[in-house]
């Protein structure tokens, strides 16, 4: 008796550990992460000048990531996502997983910042945590905000409010590509993504000054160009952790 | 001795036949909910639990909204949330109903700068409109309740508004005429508790649903505004006016907490920062949505403003600064210079968020 519950335990074991080999395979993880002139930032401290020579905090910052791809040297894309929502007051928010990478040679990763045309539709994210939040109202194009970044500028008392998002019905979305080397063979584990965000470079060539913008850009084609210009030049930068 | 046994045998054979000699009729079955333990003929009488579902249907440009899976809405559970809510049973003095302090007439809100509760005494926040609560993420003014449920346990035992205690709602509730078999009906209970009298409340006040305004219906086609309501939509929804950023989406609230600059520091009410203890959030109170907003003077936390005319010039004057005041008070020092045929714009445009079906169904 006690022999045959050993032989059970046993193969049970066996099974077990034959499961748990067969069961690596290859999750990727995105970090979002924020800087600002290379130092992680640092919510409400008024310590960050920006080109135009302003100093000012960062309070607020809530955008939106879209469309994050893995793509393979034989065309193949895998969607990660669709719509990310990042709110820097909430930590659950800086990362999600996506497992089960299927096997391939990944050469390249991409994501739009805010929601392109075929998305930025009012109320096509009605039931996303977002919505209410990130709501741009119709009078004005409709759709979301792809970004709100928020703060106080040369004293405590002076607010600027950087609301970036399809004005007029623009479509002022960017596509970011990083070129990457990830072979996915079921073997690699957990692997992350990282997505920075260099907030300052915002407001660098073309210079963007809070005194003269800091009241609000929703209307302002030509500044929600000139940030669009800035973002897909120097903002965004990725790095992979195998 | 042996006869003394039989004597007592007897007896007892005696009463319980007694309690048999007066056979009644009823419902026998012991899984209805008019079950009679005494009866032993049937009548077929019997009722059985089943309640009947009520589905509400999500409005456009609203999140669907999320109900607790532990209190599922039911036409009985909902009939019976109304009746408590229109009861002052609830109150100790039995003066006071929810309704006392949430009138219909003013979109379910006290149209007194503070409530006065059973012994007379204020509270020193205005009581909150009652309407699409549904959608809300948090209750009163801080946030300090999670759930319509949490919230229904608060005034009832409050020592200012109707200062009774649970123990004694739940005994005047079980010893009366009506309720037992109402409570039994929409939960299945025999014995009535506080948790299904919140439950009740909320599921009426989830029904409380206002999307008829004449708003609603120039976003469907079915009405035009005017020129000056046009004006106050735009003057609304632009960073001109700045409105829609707290006030946001169909819902014309963002369930986030803000410092609208009403007041400098020491704040007398820190709002938000009473529930969470972060000092960030000191002087946060809960957007609240502007539906029905013409109906539910006085406004802001304190109801400190009579009329919307009062809270369009606080919002022109551009606010007054404290340490914790929203970045979206971005004109704090400058104002947003309205004009005064822009600021009647803004309040017609409000006026337009109005829904009388909502005051008379």
């Amino acid at each position: 008796m006690k022999k045959t519950l050993l032989l059970i335990s046993a193969i049970a074991f066996l099974f077990t550990s034959c499961d748990k080999d067969k069961a690596i395979t290859t999750d990727i993880t995105i970090n979002f992460t924020h800087t600002v002139s290379g130092a992680d930032l640092i919510t409400n401290s008024m310590t960050y000048t920006n080109e135009a020579g302003e100093n000012y905090d960062i309070q607020t910052l809530k955008y939106l990531i879209s469309e994050i791809t893995l793509h393979s040297e034989n065309g193949n894309s895998l969607l990660l996502d669709e719509v990310h929502f990042i709110d820097i007051s909430d930590e659950s928010t800086f990362s999600f997983s996506y497992n089960d990478v299927p096997n391939n040679d990944y050469t390249s990763i991409s994501f739009d910042m805010g929601l392109d045309t075929a998305k930025n539709i009012s109320n096509k994210y009605v039931n996303d945590d977002f919505h209410t939040t990130m709501f741009w109202p119709e009078p004005n194009g409709g759709g979301y905000h792809y970004m709100k970044l928020e703060g106080a500028y040369n004293n405590d008392s002076t607010f600027y409010n950087t609301h970036t998002g399809g004005t007029m019905g623009a479509d002022y979305s960017f596509n970011h590509v990083k070129n990457i080397s990830l072979t996915v063979d079921n073997d690699l584990g957990n692997v992350s993504a990282n997505i920075n965000m260099e907030l300052n470079n915002w407001y660098n060539s073309p210079q963007i000054e809070f005194s003269s913008y800091g009241m609000g850009i929703m209307m302002n084609m030509m500044m929600q160009n000139n940030i669009k210009v800035n973002g897909s030049t120097n903002v965004f930068t990725v790095t992979i952790d195998k | 001795m042996k006869s003394l046994i039989y004597l007592l045998l007897g007896s007892i054979l005696i009463i319980s036949c007694k309690k048999d000699l007066a056979p009644i009729s009823g419902c026998t079955d012991n899984i209805a909910i008019n079950y009679n333990p005494n009866a032993i003929t049937e009548d077929q009488s019997c009722n059985y639990f089943n309640t009947t579902p009520y589905v509400i249907e999500t409005p456009y440009g609203f999140p669907d909204m999320k109900i607790p899976s532990d209190n599922p809405m039911t036409v009985e559970g909902i009939a019976l949330g109304e009746k408590l809510f229109k009861d002052p049973i609830l109150s100790a003095d039995k003066t006071q109903a929810c309704i006392n302090c949430h009138q219909q007439n003013f979109s379910f809100s006290d149209p007194n700068q503070f409530s006065t509760g059973i012994d007379n005494i204020q509270g020193n926040r205005n009581a909150s409109a009652l309407i699409n609560l549904g959608w809300n993420t948090s209750f009163n003014w801080d946030g300090s309740s999670l759930t319509l449920e949490e919230q229904a346990f608060e005034p009832v035992t409050n020592s200012i508004e109707m200062h009774n205690t649970w123990t004694n709602v739940e005994l005047e509730l079980n010893s009366h005429s009506n309720y037992p078999s109402l409570f039994k009906q929409a939960f299945n209970i025999n014995y009535i508790d506080s948790n299904h009298v919140v439950k009740a409340i909320a599921q009426f006040e989830r029904t409380l649903i206002s999307t008829n305004s004449k708003l609603d219906r120039y976003l469907n086609n079915e009405e035009q505004l005017t020129i000056s309501e046009l004006n106050g939509y735009a003057i609304f929804n632009t960073e001109k006016g700045d409105c829609f950023h707290c006030h946001s989406t169909n819902m014309f609230m963002d369930n986030l907490f803000h410092n609208n600059g009403l007041d400098i520091e020491p704040f007398i009410d820190i709002g938000r920062a009473k529930v969470t203890s972060n000092p960030l959030d000191n002087g946060k109170f809960k957007t609240p949505t502007l539906r029905n907003v013409e109906m539910t003077a006085p406004y802001m936390h304190d109801g400190r403003f009579a009329t919307l005319e009062e809270v369009v010039d606080h919002y022109d004057s551009g606010g007054k600064y404290s340490t914790t005041v929203d970045p979206l008070m971005k004109k704090l020092g400058v104002g947003l210079q309205l004009s005064n045929q822009e600021k009647k714009d803004l309040v017609a445009y409000l006026k337009t968020l109005t829904d009388n079906e909502f005051i008379t169904q």
